[in-house]
Order: structure tokens, then C-alpha cells, then sequence
């Protein structure tokens, strides 16, 4: 025992001391944190104005769009038929970012088409969708009723289908949850892919440089294994620890300086748009109603409940997987061989993570409940069990799937101190699949 | 101090060590000679239980030998191998460390064999910026910075300059008079001639000798004998009769000579010191027994004559 935590803390100081490692302690979390704001910008175009030119020959709208309309379209008229190559071309139109072209069967068919110049983004459209659609139900009202456009209003009720799962009926999880499973469980997958290539690279490197062979005459091969992987998944550990802690702090420091406007819900569009009228379709698209990014991000995750179970499924799977590449880089001939054989463990990764968004879309498919269960997917299934909620009568479930994948790793990493017994010591030759099997019967 | 019993081990089909069984004294310097591929490396890795062996044990100090008793060997391979971007200290330290020594015996120890080599400026230093004559120096530090009982160096005196392989053969000696013992695997004959006690042969898996060094050259003797004499060449021809045959001779000085003679029947060293006696001026007369090397060579052809 005393020699596999000399092992291990020689694997972690050797990572953890790496100048890179530091290095990347540090851009890591920045770089996130720019992608953060950069989404939480992409999530606030709101803002952005843009010129809208309506083409209205039959003068239906009477050069009026919504009384209160937002600052941020602004609304010019044409009472003349424009054709688009004039529009696209024409000099005099330039300063108009978009057209919209009102024919007279609009009020019989509500249907007008939108021709812009660049995209606008998710915000300006709802918007100018919005208003238009406000504008022509007041000629919609006033040709065709008799009733005033505010008793219209209050009567008007669309219907909502609101699709809920019998499991969870007052819809406490929603797919945007499912999301941030998702990318915890990515993480898992991502963090095991670098150090799992850490691992091979590692094992390989320590075979080629024939260090290995006064290792084994002080510790058993498979203590060297467990050293290494165990000092290794310390360092990644402790990289996602400081990682956790920096984009905390800079999430705290976002939310206190470069975007406190955006943390106030009178600030939010979408907030101002229902409470103006109550629309509650618009009401139920909350996603975009307000700026979903920070809405996920400062309001939907529960990083205490995530991150204790992200640590013991992150744990159990890099073990499990970790087995794979230390099987791998102790049976390589070279340090350059066996980048093939990793290939498949890569798919393998790459699978997991493509079952996460599988499990999203079909929870209840029989595929789901296939990967639920297997080691291979199971950690990123469970993460989206876990941010989507799990209801306290099947918690224990998590732990069954969490078992199955500590069971599987104890029996991987027994036929991978097979083959690392067995492999680590032959140089030179060239990997080959038959001799894993050769390796694994001696 | 070491035992080993009726050892076999095979990868697959091939037959690595058939049958072989040795004894290693307290004390001793052991040779452990055998061309290449022969399973030397293979009995070294099985001794440091690197290897497990098919059949066969091998004891230390009477006990059957277990991981345990790892700390009581210290193990120079063949192929060298350090971690190259660790300093000199931190790494024997930390192969001390995992020898069994606490962190403040491996520095002590440490200390005092880089200062011992010489090498004690070279502590903060990184493997790599080392020469390679000196990461050798490191490595055989680290075979010894533990204290043990038994000392396997595989090759010890590959990579040395002359200096250096003088250095470490002092040093081995040194050990050995401190009651440590080595087993030493060498393709450097001259190494073993000078410093082994014992040794054995291996060859094609099994153990074709053992024995001391000075009965290994002993059995091989071919009765030569080599004179320097002074006087007149045809007297001394003539001298030797039929009893004795003249390999080779060459002029040394004037009227003196350096003659290499082989025994011819029953003859002895008497016979040819009377022989001479009257007819020349002997200055010297040398029993030439055969080097480590030659006994090497005799031993492999003479197995291998058989076999054909």
C-alpha cells in the first residue's frame, strides 16, 4: 500500500508539476468563461435594432405598428409594390436591414413573408412576429367583429397542449435540465478521454524508457498500474476542482459586473413582452422569452447535487476506462504504437456521449434502458437522470447503475493487470490484436 | 544466501530456463555467464520477481523468496532506464523510498553515495541534461542507495569509460568485503576473471557449469606453460625433447626469449623445470591457465560439437 502512494504521488507531482498543467489551470477556466459570456452576449441580442421596411400597397396597416412598439425594430412604410431585387439592390434601400411584404389576403391568411438581409437573431424576430401579429389582430377585430380590441383581447385564449409525463406532471424537469446533464456527463467522457490518453501516453513512455523494469522489481505490476491510473485521476480531479472554483468565481464576478442588467428580470425582454400582454403562448416559450443561457447557467443548476455525484461517477468510469489505456500503452511495442487500438475505446467515448442525446430525445425507449445499465453509457445517462430530478422512491437506482459500473472496473482492471503484467515487459514488436488473447491465457 | 531449485520457465513454446539450479554464498561475487538468449536475464527478472517462474523456488536466507524480500535486492537491468525529466535526488530518493527506506534514510543514503561518486553537484539536475556515463553512475547508485543484501547488476559495466568500469569493479569488491553479494551478469570476461568468485554457465536454457573461477579455468587447463628463459633457442628446443611441444616463441632481448610450451602425456611442471635445468637460464616459468573467456568459448563449442 505504502508503495502505491509513492507511485501515485509521484504520477500526480509529475502532472501536477508540469509547467502546461499550471498553465492550463488557469487559460482553462478563461477560455470558458469567454465562451460563457460570448453565449450569454449570443443569448442577448435583444438589443440589437434593426430597420424594418413594411411593403404595403394595399395600405392595410395604416403606417402603424403597435402603438408601444420596442425600441429595438424600428418600423418604416412604403405604400407601393417593391420587388426584392429593388430592395436587395437599390441604393435608397440600403439603411433597411429587413422587408416584409403585407399582400391584402393577409387578414384571410396571416401570412407574410420576411426578407432580410442578415439574420436577425431569435429576440428581433419574436419581436417583430409579435408586434405584427398585435397589428393585424386590430384590423383583424375591426373588419371582421364588432367587439373592441381590448374586450377581443381579454376574451382571446389560444390553446395550449402542454405535453407532461405522467412520471412528472408538474413538469419539474425540462429538457433544458437534460441539457446540463448532458454536459456534466460530457464532461465525464471528456475528462477520461485527455487523461485516459494521459494514462497510455504515460505507461508507454515509462516502457520505452525502460524504467519500468527496476519499478517491477520493487512493486507488483498491477500496484504500478493503480499508482499510476490513481495519481493520474488526482490530477484530474484537482484540475476540475480549481476548474470549478475559478468559473465560479468568474461567473460571480460576470454576474456582479459586465452583466448585472441582464441578471434583472425587468431587464428581460421577454418579461416585458408577457407582462405588456399576457400572451401566453409567448409565456410558455420561457426559452425564449428571456436569455435561456443565463437563465441555465445562474438559475437551473444545482452544482452541489451535480458535482458530488459527477465526482463518484467520474471516479468509477475513469476507472473502468482507464483499464482500457493502461492495457493498451503497457502492450504497445513503441511509443508511437497502439494509437490504433485506441480508436475503438475513442468510439466507445464518442458512443457514450451520442446515448446522452439518444436518452434526451427516447427516455423511454428500450435503447434507454439498455444504456442506463451499461458501464460503457451508463455515467452520462445517470447525469441526466440526476439533473432531470430523480424522485426519491428510485434514487437508489443511481446507485445500482453506479455499482454496475464499480463492478465492471474491478473486472477490467483484473484483465488489464493481466495483459500489463504480461505486456510491459516485451519491447519492440509490433501490436497486434491477436495478442491480446495470447497475453490474457499466459 | 540464494537458492535456486530446478527453475523453468517458457514463453509459450519457447523454453526460457530448463532445470536450472544454482547457489549464490553470503559474500561472494557470482558470475552469471551465458551467450546471448540464453535465459540469463530471464533467472535475473524471476530472482527480482519481475517474473513469476513455471516451476522450481528459489530461497534467500533459507526463506522462500516473496515480494517482501525485494528490499533485501538491489537490481541494475540491463537496459537502463531513469525518469528523465525528474532531478537526480528526487528520483533516487524516491527509488529508495520505494525499496522500503523512509524519506530521511534515502536522503542520508543518498547523500552519501553521490558524494562517494562524485556526483554531488549533479543532485538538482534532471536526468536528461545528464551524460550518459553519469545516468549509468545514477542507476548504479540506485541498484545499491537501500542497503541490500544481494546486489543483481545485469551488464553493470556496459556504457563506462575505462575510469569508470574501474570505479565500479572497486566498488563491487568494496561491497563484497562489507558482506554483501552480488550476482553479476557480464559479457566483460576480463570483469569476471578479476572479480568473481564463483560463476556459471548458461546456455540454451540450461546450466551447463558452475564452479569457482579459479576450478573453471582449472578444468579447462590445455597444460601450457609459458618460459623466459635466457640462452640459445636450439639448446632449448632440443631441451624439450618429446615430452613437451613448442606452441610459439619470440625474441624478447638479447639471447632471451618468451616460449608458450604444452604438456605432452603425463608430463608436470618438474619434469620441465628439469628438463631445462642446465640448458638455459630460466627467468620464469607460468602455468597459463585458461581465461574466463576462453572457458566460455570451450564450454559453448564443446556443447555445441556434441549436439552436431
Amino acid at each position: 500500500m505504502r508503495n502505491f502512494w509513492l507511485l501515485t504521488k509521484r504520477e500526480w507531482s509529475e502532472r501536477v508539476m508540469n509547467r502546461t498543467f499550471l498553465w492550463m489551470l488557469f487559460i482553462g477556466p478563461l477560455v470558458c468563461l469567454l465562451m460563457l459570456s460570448f453565449l450569454f452576449k449570443a443569448g442577448d441580442e435583444g438589443k440589437n435594432s434593426i430597420n424594418v421596411l413594411i411593403v404595403d400597397p394595399a395600405e392595410l396597416m395604416d403606417h402603424r405598428v403597435m402603438a408601444q412598439a420596442e425600441h429595438e425594430v424600428h418600423y418604416f412604410f412604403i405604400d407601393d409594390y417593391l420587388e426584392i431585387e429593388e430592395f436587395r439592390d437599390g441604393s435608397q434601400y440600403e439603411k433597411f436591414d429587413a422587408m416584409v411584404e403585407i399582400n391584402e389576403k393577409i387578414l384571410i391568411n396571416k401570412k407574410a413573408f420576411v426578407f432580410y438581409r442578415a439574420t436577425p437573431s431569435m429576440d428581433v424576430k419574436m419581436q417583430l412576429k409579435f408586434q405584427m401579429e398585435r397589428r393585424i389582430e386590430e384590423l383583424v377585430v375591426e373588419s371582421f367583429t364588432n367587439l373592441s380590441i381590448d374586450h377581443f383581447r381579454r376574451i382571446k385564449q389560444p390553446l395550449i397542449m402542454d405535453f407532461r409525463n405522467v412520471y412528472d406532471p408538474k413538469n419539474e424537469s425540462s429538457d433544458l435540465e437534460s441539457w446540463v446533464g448532458f454536459v456534466f456527463g460530457g464532461l465525464i467522457f471528456l475528462f477520461i478521454g485527455i487523461f485516459g490518453m494521459t494514462i497510455l501516453r504515460s505507461t508507454a513512455k515509462e516502457k520505452s524508457n525502460r524504467i519500468v523494469e527496476v519499478l517491477l522489481s520493487a512493486v507488483k505490476p498491477r500496484q504500478l498500474m493503480l499508482g499510476k491510473m490513481t495519481g493520474i485521476a488526482l490530477a484530474a480531479l484537482f484540475q476540475l476542482a480549481i476548474w470549478s472554483v475559478l468559473i465560479g468565481c468568474g461567473l460571480w464576478i460576470l454576474r456582479q459586473t459586465i452583466f448585472p442588467d441582464m441578471m434583472n428580470p425587468a431587464n428581460w425582454q421577454g418579461i416585458q413582452m408577457a407582462a405588456d400582454v399576457q400572451n401566453q403562448v409567448v409565456m410558455a416559450q420561457e426559452g425564449l422569452s428571456n436569455n435561456p443561457v443565463l437563465d441555465l447557467v445562474y438559475a437551473r443548476i444545482d452544482y452541489v447535487w451535480m458535482s458530488v455525484h459527477f465526482v463518484f461517477f467520474f471516479v468509477a468510469a475513469y476507472y473502468f476506462y482507464g483499464a482500457f489505456f493502461s492495457m493498451i500503452g503497457a502492450m504497445t511495442g513503441t511509443e508511437s504504437d497502439g494509437q490504433q487500438f485506441v480508436m475503438p475505446i475513442l468510439l466507445l467515448l464518442g458512443f457514450s456521449i451520442l446515448s446522452g442525446y439518444m436518452y434526451i430525445h427516447y427516455p423511454d425507449s428500450t435503447f434507454a434502458a439498455w444504456i442506463s445499465y451499461l458501464p460503457f453509457t451508463a455515467p452520462m445517462v445517470v447525469m441526466i437522470q440526476l439533473a432531470q430530478g430523480v424522485p426519491i422512491e428510485s434514487y437508489y437506482l443511481i446507485w445500482i447503475h453506479w455499482l454496475i459500473i464499480v463492478l465492471s472496473a474491478v473486472l477490467m482492471l483484473q484483465v488489464a493487470g493481466k495483459l500489463y503484467k504480461n505486456g510491459i515487459l516485451q519491447f519492440g514488436h509490433r501490436l497486434r490484436l491477436s495478442q491480446f488473447w495470447r497475453y490474457f491465457k499466459s | 544466501m540464494l537458492e535456486i531449485n530446478n527453475l523453468c520457465k517458457s514463453f509459450q513454446r519457447k523454453i526460457a530456463l530448463d532445470e536450472v539450479s544454482l547457489t549464490v554464498g553470503k559474500g561472494e561475487i557470482y558470475g552469471l555467464l551465458g551467450p546471448n538468449g540464453a535465459g540469463k536475464t530471464t533467472l535475473i527478472r524471476i530472482i527480482n520477481q519481475i517474473l513469476e517462474a513455471d516451476r522450481g523456488t528459489i530461497r534467500m536466507n533459507g526463506q522462500l523468496m516473496t515480494q517482501s524480500q525485494l528490499a533485501n535486492i538491489g537490481y541494475l537491468p540491463e537496459e537502463r532506464g531513469l525518469y528523465k525529466n525528474m532531478q537526480v535526488e528526487e528520483q533516487l530518493i524516491f527509488l529508495a523510498q520505494l525499496r522500503g527506506l523512509t524519506k530521511k534514510e534515502a536522503q542520508r543514503n543518498v547523500s552519501h553515495w553521490l558524494s562517494k561518486f562524485g556526483i554531488q553537484d549533479w543532485r538538482s539536475k534532471r536526468v536528461e541534461s545528464l551524460s550518459k556515463g553519469m545516468a549509468q553512475k545514477v542507476q548504479f547508485i540506485a541498484a545499491l542507495v537501500h542497503d541490500p543484501q544481494l546486489l543483481v547488476l545485469d551488464e553493470p559495466l556496459s556504457g563506462f569509460d575505462p575510469v569508470n568500469v574501474e570505479l565500479i569493479l572497486s566498488e563491487m569488491k568494496e561491497l563484497k568485503e562489507s558482506g554483501k553479494t552480488i550476482i553479476l551478469s557480464t559479457h566483460n570476461m576480463q570483469s569476471v576473471d578479476e572479480i568473481c568468485d564463483r560463476a556459471s554457465l548458461i546456455h540454451e536454457a540450461k546450466k551447463l557449469a558452475e564452479d569457482t573461477v579459479w576450478n573453471l579455468r582449472e578444468q579447462h587447463n590445455q597444460g601450457e606453460y609459458m618460459v623466459r628463459f635466457k640462452g640459445n633457442m636450439i639448446g632449448f628446443v632440443n631441451a624439450l625433447w618429446t615430452d613437451f611441444e613448442l606452441l610459439r616463441h619470440e625474441e624478447i632481448g638479447d639471447n632471451r626469449f618468451l616460449a608458450k610450451l604444452k604438456m605432452r602425456g603425463a608430463s608436470q611442471m618438474n619434469d620441465l623445470i628439469n628438463a631445462l635445468v642446465g640448458k638455459v637460464e630460466i627467468e620464469l616459468i607460468e602455468k597459463k591457465l585458461p581465461s574466463m573467456q576462453e572457458v566460455f568459448i570451450d564450454i559453448i563449442r564443446g556443447k555445441e560439437e556434441a549436439h552436431a
